[in-house]
């Protein structure tokens, strides 16, 4: 499933985005590493408030005030995106790279039909001709699978159900042939059925586009669907960062560990579903050491003085833990079976 | 579209307001069948006599008028002047109609020059926002503290007499509602998820401004410009009034008011015997002001969604 020789599309190295507020600086993004390759998804995994919205935001430079990327470089096809000019990125985003957003509700203007918002993308970045743009719309919008694409591009957005929506934005992203896809939580506002249905499409329109998907998701059931590869955050940081098997399988991170077994199974006789105690730690006030030992059952003396670094421990696993061995171990005794094989 | 004209015209009170500014449309579209101009300049107002007090409705044309106005080759269809004359001999009537484009064309341009350099500051101010937004807004509250009818007559004494200075001055001083309110709205619907949305296709910000925003955004704005038309045409008048307005004998309500000056009280003995100089001009403005507060009025009622049950 690791794809291995191809082309790498984009290369973010040592991503630190700072939100500088009243109370403090915020480290969103305190030094994020990754890499997406042609053609293959990758997926960002966290809570809420772990960083992993604002790394994409930070690659496409759509921050606003006050946060503000302070150090690191994101190559995309060999140049660094965060030296562009907002001149040079405004060429690029929609057109190289382009964005699904969490909300089909309000992501659409609700002012404009849905044919508009479409052929917009590529009026500007391909100065193509209203009919000519209208027409592509339509085929977009039938390869989105909405049916009567012919009528459906003069409606507007409220005379669409969620899930149509969802695909009339994700025709919008596709409109000119974007190399990479970032996809912002696409169908957490979807019902399951729904859901689904977004991700087979999704999926077989990446390999009919050959285009790379950065999808960022709080949900593992969603990213097990789709993702060849796993990248978890937690307070700003990769914790654990491998192909999705592995993840499911041999987990060696201690949240990604607790992640997995708060996933309710039907497979096996649990009484009580675990959860991992605690939340979030207020960005402010990051706890020394590994910022994750307060809910850390694994955690020593030394996860409280000295934070761990991103080791390959395994063949490309790279995991953020001084006890990856004991997670292991722990996670060998439940034995993931069966369920959650990503992919296959 | 269509939603909003059954609205207006099932209505009652706006009903009353669309008929009155349809009549002051037509009165303004018929000025010349109305009221035939004597002079080869439409907008000055002839003169019945060289009387110095107001004369009566009805107070026929003396007759070294008609020879002046004979000489000049126009024909005399109205030899009375129906709602008196004004201080000077000025035919109020004559006045009144005429007046009536230069109330639309005061407002309508104040108005719409006003908004459309509210709306570039207040979008400007709230889509970019940081130190950009806090300059902008500062201007504005400067603006907002000066005393809006002294500021506009100080500036049209400075510009000199002409209709064309007193709109200078409002505009100058009336921009800064707009600017408010529309940053207001820009600023709420910034947030929505469809800007970013835009931003992330790689549209300009002056489309998103243009395209994306106002069209979302517009509407109080358009409300309180509506509103505002009838208070320009007051302060265009009130300036007229003052004496700095319009030049002397222009077909102007305020002018027309300002002839009254002198003669509000009436003369010893006889208290309103001039009622008819400051009574006409008087109807006119309140009804023209009337009109497009009432329309303004259910303009908002029907474009603020809070009132629609939208929200």
């Amino acid at each position: 499933m690791v794809i291995n020789n191809q082309q790498k599309i984009l290369e973010v190295k040592d991503l630190k985005t700072y939100f500088f507020t009243e109370n403090g600086i915020v480290k969103a993004v305190d030094g994020v590493d990754f890499e997406v390759y042609q053609g293959e998804t990758l997926g960002l995994v966290g809570e809420s408030g772990c960083g992993k919205s604002v790394t994409a935001f930070s690659i496409v430079k759509l921050l606003d005030y006050p946060g503000k990327t302070v150090d690191g470089q994101a190559f995309f096809k060999g140049e660094d995106l965060l030296k562009k000019s907002e001149k040079e990125m405004r060429k690029i985003r929609g057109k190289e790279i382009s964005m699904i957003f969490q909300e089909p509700m309000t992501s659409l203007n609700p002012v404009f039909t849905i044919g508009f918002q479409i052929t917009e993308a590529l009026e500007v970045h391909y100065k193509m001709n209203k009919i000519k743009a209208r027409e592509r719309a339509i085929r977009l919008l039938e390869k989105v699978g909405i049916p009567i694409p012919g009528q459906r591009i003069n409606e507007y957005s409220h005379q669409l159900s969620g899930g149509m929506r969802q695909r009339a934005m994700i025709a919008m992203a596709l409109a000119c042939d974007p190399v990479l896809l970032i996809a912002d939580e696409p169908t957490t506002s979807l019902d399951v059925t729904i859901q689904a249905q977004i991700l087979e499409l999704m999926k077989s329109l990446l390999k009919q586009f050959n285009s790379s998907l950065i999808m960022i998701t709080h949900d593992l059931g969603v990213i097990a669907e789709i993702a060849d590869r796993i990248a978890v955050m937690y307070a700003g940081k990769i914790v654990e960062y491998t192909d999705t098997r592995s993840i499911f399988y041999s987990p060696l991170h201690p949240y990604t560990f607790g992640l997995l077994t708060s996933i309710p199974r039907l497979d096996m006789e649990i009484e009580k579903l675990e959860s991992i105690p605690g939340a979030v730690p207020d960005p402010l006030h990051f706890p020394e050491g590994c910022k994750f030992h307060p809910r850390c059952t694994f955690a020593t003396e030394k996860c409280r003085k000295q934070e761990p670094v991103l080791m390959e421990v395994e063949e490309k696993h790279l995991v953020r833990c001084w006890h990856f061995e004991k997670v292991k171990q722990e996670a060998r005794k439940i034995a993931f079976t069966g369920r959650l094989t990503a992919g296959e | 579209m269509n939603r909003i004209i059954k609205k207006l015209l099932s209505n009652t009170t706006s009903l009353i307001g669309l008929i009155l500014l349809f009549v002051f449309i037509l009165i303004a579209v018929f000025a010349p069948t109305i009221a035939p101009p004597l002079f080869p300049d439409p907008y000055q107002v002839p003169r019945m006599s060289w009387d110095v007090e107001p004369q009566p409705p009805g107070f026929p044309m003396a007759d070294d008028m008609r020879f002046i106005y004979e000489s000049l080759g126009k024909p005399i269809t109205r030899d009375k002047a129906i709602f008196g004359t004004a201080q000077g001999g000025y035919d109020i009537f004559y006045g009144l109609i005429w007046g009536t484009r230069t109330a639309f064309y005061i407002g309508i341009v104040t108005v719409t020059l006003s908004m459309l350099i509210g709306i570039v500051l207040g979008s400007i101010a709230a889509y970019f926002g940081g130190w950009l937004d806090e300059f902008l807004m500062r201007i504005t509250d400067i603006f907002l503290s000066i005393p809006f009818l002294v500021a506009a007559m100080v500036l049209t004494t400075i510009l000199g007499r002409g209709l064309d200075k007193v709109m200078i001055a409002l505009v100058f001083f009336g921009w800064m509602g707009y600017a408010r309110v529309i940053r207001g709205s820009i600023l709420c619907a910034k947030e929505d998820a469809y800007v970013m949305a835009a931003r992330a296709l790689g549209v300009k910000d002056f489309n998103i401004i243009t395209r994306h925003l106002l069209p979302n955004t517009i509407f109080p704005v358009l409300v309180q410009a509506s509103m505002n038309i009838g208070s320009m045409v007051i302060t265009a008048a009130a300036l007229s009034f003052l004496g700095v307005g319009a030049p002397m004998g222009y077909a102007d309500w305020g002018q027309m008011v300002s002839f009254a000056r002198n003669w509000i009280i009436g003369s010893p003995g006889k208290a309103g015997e001039y009622w008819y100089a400051v009574f006409f001009p008087g109807v006119f403005i309140v009804l023209f002001v009337l009109a497009w507060n009432l329309v303004g009025d259910t303009m908002r009622d029907i474009l603020d969604p809070r009132l629609r049950g939208e929200l």
